[in-house]
């Protein structure tokens, strides 16, 4: 994981466009947080530098 | 085995700066076992590579390959129908790939993407160290299978310097004192009279010091 | 509507925890955004380093591994 998140550095890239959660199967609420929290995040990145999504 | 480090990403993105097309190609030899050069890296430099490159609006075509070895006529062979239809080959093996793919292929360039370092081995997952620095003529038996030559920072055949201490090496704290650790193990063993006997002076010449060096099997030269 | 920007998000969910936690919080009726798309493994384990960069090569803005 941290070696992904580097080479994106390298690279120029944002290294928290990758992450790692952990949790167990008893989190459904934690899990449709962490999309929400991802989906936030990664708008705030914009869109990656290879992506075709264009709106 | 051989045991190389991968370029830095920089280094290897320079060379291949006015490429479109490449060919990665990894080896299954040595640097498959010490994780730098074998199918998993080349994969993984690839598509880091054309990451990179797609990023910047220039999009480099990186095919993957893995031969079996690169240091075998036999295997380099099998590039001969292919080896044209790229920019350049950038090679993961140890320093001898690219060497004898340039032989066999004159009209291509190949590029190193390691860099390769030494003869040694694991001691803990992801961390290896020298053994040997094949001089050509072993010595190993006089030091109970230490080897002063690649180990002992000076070659020293009789040790250890002035400047060991705490079985630490004078050149860095973090190289261990190979001289502390046979001394140590000579009085283990009750041996320590062994480290009396005057060792000639090394002949040089059966190492690197001699020039390059080949090796012939008669029995096996047609 | 609005034209935000709505980016393509992969996640990689373990089959025992993360994707089992999946299936809770659709069968609780939790709502979560259309931009994750999951991909389910035996085990987190599995996911290396390649496929977390093949899925950015792909284009999507953002990968992740739950587990
Ligand atoms: S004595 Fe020479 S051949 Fe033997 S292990 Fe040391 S460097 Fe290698
Ligand atoms: S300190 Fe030990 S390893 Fe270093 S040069 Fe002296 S004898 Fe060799």
């Amino acid at each position: 994981m941290d070696y992904v998140r580097k080479t994106l550095e390298q690279i120029g890239m944002e290294p928290d466009r990758v992450q790692m959660f952990n949790l167990s199967s008893a989190m459904g609420p934690r899990f449709a947080e962490i999309a929400t929290e991802m989906t936030e995040k990664t708008r705030e990145l914009g869109p990656s530098p290879l992506s075709a999504n264009k709106c | 085995m051989i045991i190389a480090d991968r370029k830095p990403l920089e280094e290897i993105q320079e060379m291949v700066e006015n490429c479109e097309k490449i060919l990665l190609l990894g080896c299954k030899g040595c640097v498959t076992v010490c994780n730098v050069g074998g199918l998993k890296e080349v994969q993984v430099l690839a598509s880091t590579l054309r990451i990179a490159r797609k990023k910047e609006g220039h999009p480099l075509d990186v095919e993957e390959k893995v031969l079996e070895r690169q240091c075998d006529p036999e295997y380099v062979e099998q590039l001969r129908d292919s080896y044209d239809q790229y920019d350049a080959v950038l090679s993961m093996a140890c320093g001898v790939g690219p060497q004898f793919l340039s032989e066999a292929y004159p009209d291509q360039r190949f590029f190193p993407a390691v860099n390769t370092k030494f003869m040694g081995g694991a001691v803990q997952h992801g961390i290896w160290e020298e053994r040997c620095a094949g001089c050509g003529t072993c010595v190993i038996h006089f030091y109970d299978g230490m080897c002063p030559i690649a180990r002992c920072s000076k070659s020293l055949l009789h040790g250890p310097c002035g400047g060991s201490a705490d079985g630490k090496c004078e050149v860095s704290r973090d190289i261990e004192c190979i001289w502390d650790k046979i001394v140590r193990k000579k009085m283990e063993q009750n041996r320590l009279e062994d480290l009396r006997i005057l060792r000639a002076a090394k002949d040089w010449r059966t190492a690197r010091d001699g020039g390059p060096r080949r090796s012939i099997r008669e029995e096996l030269v047609k | 509507m609005s034209d935000r920007f709505e980016p393509q998000i992969l996640a990689f969910c373990c089959k025992y925890c993360a994707y089992a936690a999946g299936d809770l919080a659709g069968s609780m009726r939790l709502n979560y955004p259309p931009n994750v798309k999951v991909v389910q493994v035996p085990c987190s384990g599995r996911v290396d380093i390649i496929h977390l960069l093949r899925v950015i090569e792909d284009g999507a803005d953002a990968v992740y591994v739950a587990g």
